[in-house]
């Protein structure tokens, strides 16, 4: 992921997601910057998925 | 694990290394060329397996150079020694496990500044490096010129200048490979009085380490976990007083510590890059780097964030999103077509009227919470989304932080919470979260107090602008008063709980022209979040709501506000908006709407009511979040301020109005 605000480069599972005290926790899939906590939407599932076609794709060609 | 020790068993450990080979390892930032000069070096037989333990992709070839063979390895982007993310991790682990007789430090020569750091840490751990300065096409064409063979004496290391996409000095990295010698004769030396403190603690470390004495001393200064566990295991009874030292040495310098330490590399590379960096008179400077410039200074930055606001809230969010889009899916779309089918089709079906008012009456949760939640509230935040995602792909929002930095300081803030401050119009109980990531408890309260009183959410702001944009000057007073209050209450604030001054530095990430696709996919993900997150919310109100009708509860309630709407000179019916505000913020801006639809205020009433619903109390969530965050009294205290304040302001307001006769 690409921080929106910092331009920090970090793997999605690296950010804090939803946090435990907020009580629109299970709506909010935003995910934290680890370097300066900025909220960053993440990928929608069938976009990840997309892409993960198209690089397949590009490797057996 | 004994990344750090001298075992060499562990080299038994790599799966998929060819461990008879000699090891060289690229290493450096993302985006700076490393995969392109693997695959250079390489050639398309490669192997790529998730690091073992990780699910980090690890990416390794086999070279011959001059008739000997190597082992490329392709790491993950680091930037610094120092990890903070599990790629990084993954680097500096294949960095000290694997032995590398070679480490190639790729950087980005428009970048040489910014990530030199890194080199210097490469080289005062001991590692066996080379400097491949990449991307020095680009770099010549903005006329940037560098220094090699000048840079390379004062590193003391091989450094080459390269443009691997274009197979640019790509036979030189290869002889520098095959000749490398690892004598370093140079010693890059920070400050007397951080060198002081690095020894103290270096000269207690008596076993032998993969990194240099130096390089250890560093990291556990900077409470790295890793080293800490590794030093406590390998020095045994010798840890105790080593750890001391270290505390004692963290105490003193207290949290400035990472801050000095950058600073203090910083200045090693300024002195390095004396002379070595021609920027030539005539350098041409690229129009992203102007637009940076103009962000971040006062006297264009200032009207550059006018503009921004003008045509991208007001004109795009507030005109267009809130008033066009609106008007077709509320009037066109909701009142003219589907509301009363479905008013017709659940009367056909269910014959108990109180139970259709639940689904189609005044409250109900089709006419009422389904159209708000989709006529009213979507498309406002789909604009609205989209103008943000523009703005934050564009690289804007850390120049902003910049901009607002001084004056963010004179309310007891700093640059660092336009971060809570920009996420608060999209919605303020998560943007009280973030607060948590201030310095200070003294900026978390002030930061929390404004956020509930001054900063709208993106739908409320913009059902606002658009009833706003109906009254001529009504938005500019709305603007300016809302303006006034938030550095009045910020000031007051900020005077009632003295403090230092907070610290605010940042590296600015390039300016860049945003990607349609970032774009597209952040409005969407932030659109779906948004429109789950409101529409049982929603319907939640209008249940209570229906309930509160037929009890008569909801009008005792207009009753007991009535005095308060009237001190406002605004009609009673207003208190309902107030009363939906207090659920969420964005119902009760809906809730205005509704109600100058219906033609029952004129431009000032709707002005007061604008900036009284803005100021308003927080909604339910973002004061559970307060008192979670804050705690019971200081949320208590803050609402209490805060209705203070919307009421305080609205009568003031009022009686300004009707005083100047403006609107």
């Amino acid at each position: 992921m690409h921080c929106g605000f910092c331009g920090y480069d970090f793997e999605e599972k690296e950010g804090i997601k939803g946090c435990k005290n907020c009580p629109m926790t299970a709506g909010c899939k935003m995910i934290k910057c680890p370097k300066c906590n900025y909220e960053n939407p993440p990928e929608p599932f069938w976009v990840k998925k997309i892409k993960k076609i198209l690089n397949k794709r590009v490797q057996t060609l | 694990m004994s990344l750090f020790s001298k075992n060499k068993s562990c080299h038994a450990m790599q799966s998929g290394s060819e461990s008879n080979k000699r090891k060289v390892v690229l290493v450096g930032n993302p985006n700076v060329g490393k995969s392109v000069l693997f695959n250079v070096l390489t050639g398309s037989y490669v192997t790529v397996s998730n690091y073992p333990g990780t699910s980090v992709e690890v990416t390794r070839g086999v070279s011959a150079i001059k008739g000997q063979q190597f082992e490329i390895i392709d790491t993950p982007g680091m930037y610094s020694l120092l990890p903070i993310t599990e790629e990084e991790r993954v680097a500096r682990e294949i960095l000290l496990k694997e032995s590398p007789e070679v480490v190639i430090h790729v950087l980005d020569a428009r970048n040489l500044e910014r990530m030199l750091p890194m080199t210097l840490q490469l080289i005062e751990a001991g590692l066996p490096t080379i400097l491949v300065v990449n991307i020095i096409d680009e770099a010549d064409r903005i006329g940037l010129i560098i220094d090699i063979p000048r840079l390379s004496e004062r590193l003391g290391i091989p450094v080459i200048g390269a443009a691997t996409a274009k197979k640019r000095g790509v036979q030189e990295i290869r002889k520098s490979i095959v000749d490398f010698d690892p004598k370093q004769d140079v010693s890059l030396n920070y400050s007397s009085r951080l060198e002081n403190i690095i020894s103290e603690i270096a000269v207690l470390l008596k076993s032998d380490y993969r990194l240099s004495r130096k390089s250890i001393a560093l990291l556990l200064l900077q409470r790295d976990n890793e080293v800490t566990e590794l030093v406590k295991r390998v020095e045994g009874s010798g840890y105790q007083g080593l750890s001391e030292k270290v505390k004692e040495k963290i105490f003193e310098q207290r949290e400035s510590f990472h801050l000095d330490l950058s600073m203090e590399r910083r200045k090693v590379v300024t002195d390095l890059i004396k002379d070595v960096i021609g920027t030539p008179a005539k350098r041409e400077v690229t129009f992203s780097e102007k637009l940076s410039r103009w962000t971040v200074r006062p006297l264009t930055g200032i009207p550059l964030l006018l503009v921004v606001l003008y045509f991208g809230l007001y004109q795009f969010v507030g005109v267009f999103g809130a008033g066009t889009v609106v008007d077709i899916l509320e009037k066109k779309v909701f009142e003219g077509i589907f509301n009363p089918w479905i008013t017709g089709v659940i009367k056909n079906l269910i014959p108990w009227e109180i139970i259709q008012e639940l689904f189609v009456g005044e409250y109900g949760i089709i006419t009422l919470g389904i159209r708000y939640a989709v006529a009213i509230i979507l498309p406002i935040v789909a604009t609205f989304f989209l103008f943000f995602s523009i703005l934050e792909d564009s690289g804007y929002f850390p120049r902003l932080a910049l901009l607002v930095d001084r004056v963010f300081k004179l309310i007891g803030l700093s640059g660092r919470a336009v971060i809570p401050m920009v996420l608060g119009f999209g919605c303020d109980t998560m943007a009280t979260m973030v607060t948590r990531t201030l310095e200070s408890v003294r900026e978390r309260i002030i930061a929390t107090l404004l956020l509930a009183l001054a900063i709208p959410c993106s739908a409320q702001l913009g059902v606002i602008l658009a009833l706003l944009s109906k009254a001529k000057g009504a938005t500019l007073i709305w603007g300016g008063f809302m303006l006034m209050v938030f550095w009045a209450v910020g000031f007051l604030a900020s005077k009632v709980m003295p403090g230092d001054k907070p610290m605010f530095y940042m590296e600015l990430p390039p300016m860049r022209l945003p990607q349609l696709s970032n774009i597209l996919t952040k409005t969407y993900t932030r659109m779906q979040w948004y429109f789950f997150e409101i529409l049982p919310l929603f319907i939640l109100i209008s249940i209570f709501l229906w309930f509160g009708k037929i009890t008569h509860l909801l009008e005792k309630m207009v009753k007991w506000f009535s005095p308060v709407m009237a001190s406002l000179g605004l009609p009673k019916e207003t208190a309902v908006a107030f009363i939906f505000g207090f659920f969420r913020r964005d119902y009760g801006a809906a809730g205005l709407f509704d109600l100058q639809t219906k033609g029952l205020l004129d431009a000032r009433q709707l002005t007061v009511a604008a900036v009284t619903l803005t100021l308003f109390i927080p909604c339910v969530a973002q004061f559970l979040i307060m008192k979670k965050e804050r705690g019971l009294t200081t949320a208590l205290l803050i609402g209490i301020i805060v209705s203070f304040i919307a009421f305080g302001s609205g009568y003031l307001l009022n009686k300004m109005l009707i005083i100047t006769e403006i609107l």
